[in-house]
């Protein structure tokens, strides 16, 4: 009996194939969007964590504040700060915190040869690689030691050792760097692996000197640009934040000279962004799928008005009205299972292209399909009731005898 | 067995009461051959809907195999069109968009029969109208007497206690419509009992009694001799 309706409605459904592909279009809509909404989402998650996981894990940066800008004086960010030994005492003071290393950057003309580069020194310690989980792919890396002599020993990024030397092996090899108006000479020690680029930026394309060496024959300066810190797990991440908080609020006089970003931070908010869309394109999908019942329900109110008089042979033959109801219901629930099956296709296909363009895998989950699927099955059962319930009531005599 | 007893029916048209049978009393044995005669307007087309289940009476009883149906349930009455009553309309009212035979099988679905048995008992009563070869057809790839063959195979298949033709050759063309009435006359030689709705006297005459209609009152019943 069911199986028999079913045949009916499909067959109904195939003798309209447009109008009934129209009138199904809001779900299929809704559906493909709710698909492609959990799948987008998932994927660039997965997307945003790898990267940030890329960025080593559970470190946190520790920049200068910004200061207020009053009384004609401009806000810029806090200079002449963060000492070397404010570093290792902030290492000292928050036990949470494993591994600590001092940044200072600035950007210099490399010139190798006949070829120059311009590039961004960064000044750092020995530790960078394990926090930044970047290493060397031949030579080394900068040693305890040549920060002690401040020797001027330089690590070039992958593409600065390929523009710079090209095929040629660069270790060993001498490089001048014109930094502001002084000239160096640095002889490479390594060059790093590739990194592939993210949320931190390009790597490939920095160089690595000392931090002594940057800060005292490069930069001319006492300070360091800020530091890296980094806690054995998340966990730890969250506690080392309050230490560093506590000890630099205690040790700089305020909490307004510096500012701490931690992986945790940049997660959160880039689950308020994505909370943000999940919301939008959600309240899209709801939106479609309502507009999707209103287009099954108007068609099947002319599909009833159309078949008044297949209603009124049905009854004739004896059929009640329960029976009338539940072939319009198998109808409009097929108009809906089928725009949700279309739809989940169609948001696959969507979300295969935007995991395509961001670069992720493309995840679709089974529950977003169960859930979509339920959803524009229920659709159809809302908004095929009241069809259904008018065919049933339908006067076979009036039925019989409509044109 | 059928008894009709002081049927009323009006209709209002707004404020205005349009009466169309006005007290109507007869009963139809089993086996009978009977048609129903009268112009447009005198109520014959009501009378029909009545005694086919169709429609409630304003006033008046109505029995049919010893059941007064003029106050029971709308699904109940289904229940009964479906058993006791087998239609043949003139416009042959066959779904387009199915086969002959699923056609047939109408009745026997909403009355629950198994699929199996549906299809034998359908092929059977296809096979008494003479159309046993084409059980797959659309019915738009048939005559118009074969149409009329499969509405009465349709009506026939419930092994109904009345046979309701309304016009039952209206639409067809006179030498397909006597074989048509033909069939009718078979079918109540095998002991079925016909209701022949018509305002044409030759077509009437088919039958066996002849109860004419004028403005919702019996003019005349009277035996064909």
């Amino acid at each position: 009996m069911i199986l028999e309706t079913l045949r009916i409605a499909l067959r109904s459904m195939a003798s309209n194939k447009l109008r009934t592909f129209l009138s199904m279009l809001g779900i299929i809509i809704g559906v493909a969007a709710v698909i492609a909404i959990v799948s987008i989402g998932t994927g660039a998650r997965g997307e945003v964590t790898s990267q940030i996981a890329n960025l080593g894990s559970n470190t946190i940066n520790i920049n200068p504040g910004t200061q207020r800008g009053e009384g004609g004086r401009i806000s810029r960010p806090y200079t002449d700060i963060f000492t070397l030994e404010l570093g290792e005492n902030i290492q000292n003071f928050s036990p949470a915190v494993q591994a600590i290393v001092p940044v200072g950057q600035g950007t210099a003309l490399l010139i190798s040869g006949s070829s120059n580069i311009r590039a961004t020194v960064v000044g750092t310690a020995p530790d960078y690689q394990a926090i930044n989980d970047y290493f060397p792919e031949r030579g080394r890396f900068l040693l305890v030691e040549d920060l002690d002599v401040k020797s001027n020993v330089i690590i070039l990024g992958s593409e600065v050792a390929g523009d710079l030397f090209g095929e040629e092996d660069p270790l060993g090899k001498k490089v001048r760097m014109n930094f502001g108006n002084r000239t160096h000479i640095f002889t490479v020690a390594g060059v790093m692996q590739e990194k592939s680029i993210g949320l931190a930026g390009n790597f490939n394309t920095q160089v690595y000197v000392p931090i002594t060496t940057y800060m005292q024959k490069v930069a001319n300066t006492r300070y360091v640009d800020s530091y890296i810190a980094q806690a054995g797990s998340s966990t730890d991440a969250k506690i080392a934040v309050g230490q560093i908080e506590y000890f630099l609020t205690r040790s700089l006089g305020s909490s307004d000279k510096f500012r701490l970003t931690s992986q945790d931070q940049i997660l959160e908010v880039i689950d308020q962004v994505t909370n943000t869309l999940n919301i939008m394109l959600g309240g899209i999908a709801g939106i479609s799928l309502l507009v999707g019942g209103i287009g099954i329900m108007n068609i099947m109110l002319v599909s009833v008005t159309e078949r008044t008089r297949e209603i009124g042979i049905r009854k004739a033959l004896g059929a009640k009205r329960r029976h009338i109801m539940r072939q319009f219901l198998i109808e409009a629930l097929s108009l809906g299972g089928i725009g949700g099956v279309v739809g989940i296709g169609f948001g696959r296909l969507g979300a295969g292209v935007i995991a395509h363009f961001g670069g992720w895998a493309l995840v679709i989950s089974t529950v977003s399909v169960l859930l979509a699927f339920g959803f524009s099955l229920l659709v159809g059962l809302f908004f095929g009731i009241y069809p259904a319930y008018k065919a049933s009531r339908l006067d076979p005599v009036k039925a019989l005898s409509y044109e | 067995m059928i008894e009709v007893k002081d049927l009323h029916k009006t209709y209002f048209m707004g404020k205005i009461k349009v009466p169309a049978l006005r007290g109507v009393s007869f009963s139809v044995k089993d086996g009978e051959f009977l048609a129903i005669m009268g112009p447009s307007g005198s109520g014959k087309s009501t009378l029909m809907h009545l005694m086919g289940c169709l429609d409630y009476p304003t006033a008046g009883e109505y029995w049919i195999d010893g059941k007064e149906i003029s106050s029971i349930s709308d699904d109940r009455l289904a229940e009964i069109r479906n058993q006791k009553i087998g239609f043949v309309f003139q416009q042959f009212n066959l779904l387009s968009r199915t086969t002959i035979l699923q056609n047939v099988e109408i009745p026997l679905i909403y009355r629950g029969v198994s699929l199996r048995k549906r299809r034998q008992l359908a092929r059977e009563a296809l096979e008494k109208v003479g159309l046993g070869h084409r059980l797959t057809h659309k019915p738009n790839e048939i005559s118009g007497g074969q149409k009329q063959r499969v509405a009465i195979a349709r009506a026939l298949v419930n092994n109904p206690a009345i046979l309701l033709a309304d016009e039952p050759t209206g639409n067809l063309d006179s030498k397909t419509g006597q074989e048509i009435l033909e069939i009718f006359n078979d079918l109540n030689r095998q002991g079925h009992t016909i209701v022949l709705v018509t305002h044409e006297k030759e077509i009437a005459e088919y039958s066996r009694r002849i109860i004419e209609l004028r403005d919702g009152i019996i003019l005349k019943d009277e035996v064909v001799v």
